[in-house]
């Protein structure tokens, strides 16, 4: 293209050396010359580009030359008609629109027969890519000529003769656009869509030109401007140029403008069965643009203007008119829909709901529509959550939970964990047991069981469970019958779940209405019926342990129970006993039937005698059964180890545990303390690990200085002494390492306090 | 002029118009490429002037027959040399057979003289119009010519149809074309406009030209010389269905004269308007319509705006 520059600058330089010298005709013919190089067609778009910027410019010369010699002379009429000899029609039209506008200016001819002829004579012009360049120019030098104005005299032109010369020049580009589409080769498609998308400036340069024209009203745009330019869209059934121009018309016009037009105008057009226009990304882009106006200041749109209503109307029935619309762009649109009433109309979640309903009957209606949408359709009904943070409010739109079922499973559970993370972020309090109860229904996937349970990850699994168990503390109410009916919904969806699920979920159930058995509890004297309200409560609680023990998750269940004997002996009603007693024994009961791991037993045994020692209301008639049972258990483990440290705990049961009878007061049994004592001791000599003997000593002194310090007259020195001495014995014997270390700090620990507290006289 | 033949001669003659100064000039091809500037008369006016006879060396006489001027139109066929056909002879006499002794002048006027055809000069004919002066002698006579240029005014036609007609190849190419009339005058403005009816065929470009077709000779002794007078592009690119392409050409930017037909029975000078379409292959398709231009008085022209011609018939 050098040789090509080459030359256009040969000519431009001659052109300009004869303008110097006054040899006008010297000088047209070199601007001739110089413009036949923009009759080249080898150059694509982006060098004709170039190389016409660099000829335009030269042509300005040509331009302020003429201006200064001729229109002085009033000779510009003649060198109208001169340049139109030249024999070259691309050369002869750039001159003539130079002469042309120079011919406005002088004031010698009608404005409006000048530009109306300039337009015209463009027609000669059918090759695209020139004829768009050849227009582009005419557009851009008739820049300031154009009448602009209703009051303008006859001759200079008025508005209209603006508005029609833009127009028609307008519609002619656009044929010469679409135009090339249908040139050359297919398998240049990809390319020659690419230089389309590169001159479609030069197309909407037109509609930006109009849209500066101060004279150009609301009216006029309605009636004059944009039907011509949506008729030309219709007719020219490209989609690029529908789309781009389109966009372009929402771009370039004022809002107000939009507004007028918006339904028996614009929409129309998208609706016309023959523009193939992708009208997702313009109805997206209007709705976008008219939202942040009303945005702005919500006068900007009249009351009599019913934004959403019109959008509705006009998406349903776009929608409904293409039934080849891919699902995605559907919901494109329906999000677009969703946004504008959630940014225009915040309180009215109606139009939401409306939104979501109509998404739903065209998914109803025709399933397939539906077909691989979940992500986006996902992505929609993440738009409420996000934008009311309360999820209350979502719960109001009926249709929202009714279109989970068009998500795919994955998907589906995606949304609800995002539903749920939302609610514990957002501390949201679910309080009422019928929001309790959608919003469940909402989250079935996660609460239910089904068959594609087992195709989830089991750590996310455990993730989501986990979730719905944080999930039920956000359902609270601060009225305690609603709570309870809150818990019974609670408990319809969760017990659905399966075993798998309510290990995670029912623990939070069982701590809820352990709290509501306390809040009734504190209410005692306001609430005459507490009694039976707690014991229906303690009822619900047996029966979610029951499930858990259905599943076998004993360990679970074991401690449970134990929480709930605790809770029951703490509340003071009248059938206290009978169900603590219940749960007591219900945790014996899988302690001695299901637990079989020695270690766990230990564990067991423990929580069991610490849980017990907890307790005040036991009549002696169960507590002694309750105590015999511990210390059998204890003393039947199977590891010596385990024996002594068993039996050892069970000696706190004699001391400091209470039943009822003694109404607060400790049993404070010596006797019975010290015989488990000796019995620890005795069990602890049978130990054959030199080790774990020394250390089982060094524990058992510290229960009997406990004991001691606590008063308890049966320990005496000796006994205090006599064990002493033995670990001293024992304990240079013993392997050096980790443990014995530790040991060996224990017990010296212990020897402090014992001299600290003075216990033996020595 | 001086003949060269006189030159020799003791005596040069020089013809001088009456109103030489003011009088219109036109430019006239007296060959290929030289033009010369003639005064320019139409047809009635009067022919007044005067001979100037000036003597080489003053003193020295000249004897002669009588001398004589002559009015003359003449036809020439160039492939046919010799053959000079006049259609207008006038002459007068200006002396009586006598003695020159010194320079002298001699004023001649042919009233009111019929002219009857238009100059033309073109490539096998010639029609001219001339004075000449003959200083007639013994041996051989001294003799000088001066041309002048006639051209023949028409007044506006009467009937002035405009020229419109469908054209095509079937089930490829169909268009209709539309001049703005069937007759010009020769500073006129072609308008009209190309509608393209069926278009399938990869056009390139589309020109309008002028074609001058002289014919000289009758029956099997007929010529005729065609010559492309102007190649006048009118549209760039290929244009579709429905499309309407403007016309305008401006006819004074070319040499034209106006038509002739059967000029003396010796020759024609016939215009066509050729439009032609040339496609991606180079090849042409045209079509031929014959037009009649002819001469306006000169006080009558230029009109307003003649650059933005009439559009009414463009206009679809």
């Amino acid at each position: 293209s050098s040789g090509i520059n080459a030359e256009y600058g040969r000519e431009a330089f001659n052109m300009q050396r004869s303008l110097d010298k006054g040899q006008l005709m010297d000088g047209l013919r070199h601007a001739t010359e110089m413009l036949n190089e923009l009759r080249t067609s080898i150059l694509p778009p982006k060098n004709y580009y170039e190389l016409y910027m660099m000829v335009t410019m030269e042509l300005t010369h040509l331009n302020m030359y003429m201006s200064a010699e001729f229109i002085k002379e009033n000779k510009i009429a003649d060198l109208y008609e001169l340049v139109q000899h030249a024999g070259n029609i691309l050369p002869r039209l750039y001159l003539l629109i130079t002469v042309g506008v120079v011919y406005i200016r002088s004031e010698e001819c009608s404005r409006k027969d000048i530009l109306q002829d300039l337009v015209e004579m463009c027609r000669g012009v059918q090759h695209p890519l020139r004829g768009l360049f050849l227009r582009n120019f005419l557009l851009t030098s008739t820049r300031d000529v154009l009448p602009d104005d209703e009051t303008q005299a006859s001759d200079g032109g008025t508005i209209e003769d603006s508005i029609n010369f833009i127009l028609l020049n307008f519609s002619e580009m656009n044929k010469l656009w679409v135009r090339m589409q249908h040139q050359g080769h297919s398998r240049d498609r990809t390319k020659r869509e690419q230089e389309r998308l590169e001159l479609k400036l030069l197309v909407g340069t037109n509609l930006e030109r109009l849209s500066r024209l101060e004279g150009v009203t609301v009216d006029k745009y309605e009636k004059q401007i944009l039907p011509a330019v949506l008729k030309q869209l219709v007719n020219c059934k490209d989609s690029i140029a529908q789309e781009y121009l389109m966009d372009c018309i929402i771009q370039v016009f004022p809002d107000e403008f939009h507004l007028r037009t918006l339904e028996n105008t614009f929409l129309d057009t998208c609706c016309h069965p023959q523009s193939q226009v992708n009208v997702r990304n313009i109805i997206i882009s209007i709705i976008g643009r008219l939202s942040n106006f009303a945005q702005a200041d919500p006068a900007n749109i009249p009351d009599d203007i019913k934004l959403f209503d019109i959008f509705s109307v006009k998406v349903t029935q776009i929608i409904q008119s293409r039934s080849d619309m891919p699902p995605e762009d559907i919901l494109a649109l329906q999000s677009a829909l969703i946004k504008l009433a959630l940014n225009v109309y915040p309180s009215e979640t109606g139009y939401v709901n409306q939104v979501l309903q109509d998404t739903l009957s065209i998914f109803q209606k025709e399933e397939s529509r539906a077909k691989g949408c979940s992500g986006e359709l996902s992505k929609l009904l993440r738009v409420p959550v996000d934008h009311y943070q309360d999820i209350l409010v979502v719960l109001q739109l009926d249709a929202y939970p009714k279109l989970f079922s068009f998500l795919e499973l994955g998907t589906r559970r995606d949304l609800c964990v995002y539903i749920a993370e939302h609610v514990i972020e957002t501390d949201t309090l679910i309080y009422s047991h019928e929001q309790v109860d959608m919003l469940w229904s909402m989250l079935e996937c996660l609460v239910a069981g089904g068959p594609d349970d087992t195709t989830v990850d089991p750590e996310d699994f455990e993730c989501e469970q986990a979730l719905v168990g944080r999930l039920v503390h956000q359902m609270t109410s601060t009225v305690p019958d609603q709570q309870f009916l809150i818990l019974s919904t609670c408990k319809k969806h969760l017990t659905a779940g399966g075993d798998r699920r309510i290990q995670y979920t029912l623990p939070s159930l069982i701590f809820r209405a352990i709290h509501l058995c306390r809040v009734y509890h504190e209410l005692r004297e306001e609430d005459e019926k507490w009694e039976k309200k707690v014991t229906k409560i303690l009822q619900y609680i047996n029966s979610l342990l029951s499930s858990l023990v259905k599943a076998e998750f004993w360990d679970l269940s074991l401690r449970l129970y134990l929480q709930a004997a605790l809770v029951c002996d703490t509340m003071g009603i009248s059938n206290a006993e009978t169900v603590g007693y219940e749960f007591m024994s219900q945790a014996f009961a899988i302690y001695e039937e299901e637990v079989s791991d020695s270690k766990a037993q230990l564990i067991a045994i423990s929580l069991i005698v610490a849980t017990f020692e907890q307790t005040r209301n036991f009549s002696e008639e169960n507590h002694e059964p309750l105590r015999s049972q511990c210390f059998r258990a204890g003393s039947k483990l199977l590891k010596k180890p385990d024996q002594c440290r068993a039996v050892g705990l069970c000696s706190h049961l004699y001391w400091s545990g209470r039943n009822r009878e003694g109404e607060g007061e400790p049993l404070r049994n010596s006797t019975k303390v010290l015989e488990c004592l000796k019995k620890a001791v005795r069990i602890s000599n049978q130990c054959m690990e030199p080790t774990v003997q020394v250390q089982l000593f060094v524990e058992l002194l510290n229960k009997y200085v406990y004991f001691l310090c606590n008063g308890c007259e049966e320990v005496s020195e000796s006994v205090l002494s006599q064990l002493i001495g033995k670990i001293q014995e024992d304990m240079p014997g013993l392997e050096s390492g980790e443990i014995t270390r530790q040991i060996v700090k224990h017990f010296e620990s212990t020897l402090g306090f014992v001299t600290h507290r003075q216990l033996l006289s020595t | 002029m001086v003949s060269w033949l006189g030159y020799g001669n003791s005596a040069q003659i020089s013809i001088e118009l009456d109103d030489e100064e003011t009088r219109t000039k036109v430019p006239v091809f007296t060959d290929e490429d030289s033009k010369e500037s003639h005064c320019l008369f139409y047809d009635g006016e009067s022919v007044i002037g005067k001979v100037d006879i000036k003597l080489k060396q003053e003193g020295k006489k000249l004897e002669h027959q009588g001398i004589r001027i002559e009015f003359l139109g003449l036809i020439e066929i160039y492939y046919d040399r010799g053959n000079h056909y006049e259609f207008v002879k006038l002459d007068k006499d200006l002396a009586r057979p006598g003695i020159l002794s010194e320079s002298c002048s001699f004023p001649f006027e042919f009233l009111k003289v019929v002219k009857q055809y238009e100059t033309y000069s073109g490539r096998n004919v010639r029609l001219r119009y001339f004075l000449k002066v003959t200083i007639s002698r013994r041996l051989v006579d001294i003799i000088h010519e001066k041309s002048i240029a006639v051209h023949q005014l028409s007044s506006y036609p009467e009937t002035n149809s405009p020229l419109k007609m469908e054209v095509g190849i079937e089930d490829c190419l169909h268009i209709e074309f539309e001049y703005n009339r069937s007759k010009y005058h020769l500073n006129d403005v072609i308008v009209g406009k190309i509608y393209f009816i069926l278009v399938r065929i990869k056009i390139k470009h589309m020109e309008l030209s002028i074609i001058k077709r002289e014919t000289t000779g009758s029956g099997p002794n007929t010529y005729n010389e065609n010559e492309q007078i102007s190649r006048f592009e009118i549209m760039d690119g290929a244009p579709v269905r429905g499309e309407s392409i403007p016309i305008r050409l401006f006819l004074s930017a070319y040499d034209l004269s106006p038509t002739m037909k059967d000029v003396n029975k010796k020759f024609s000078v016939r215009y066509y308007l050729n439009l032609v379409l040339v496609d991606e292959e180079d090849r042409r398709y045209f079509k031929q319509q014959e037009v009649t231009l002819w001469r306006k008085s000169p006080t009558s022209l230029k009109p307003e705006n003649r650059g933005v011609a009439a559009l009414e018939n463009m206009r679809t």
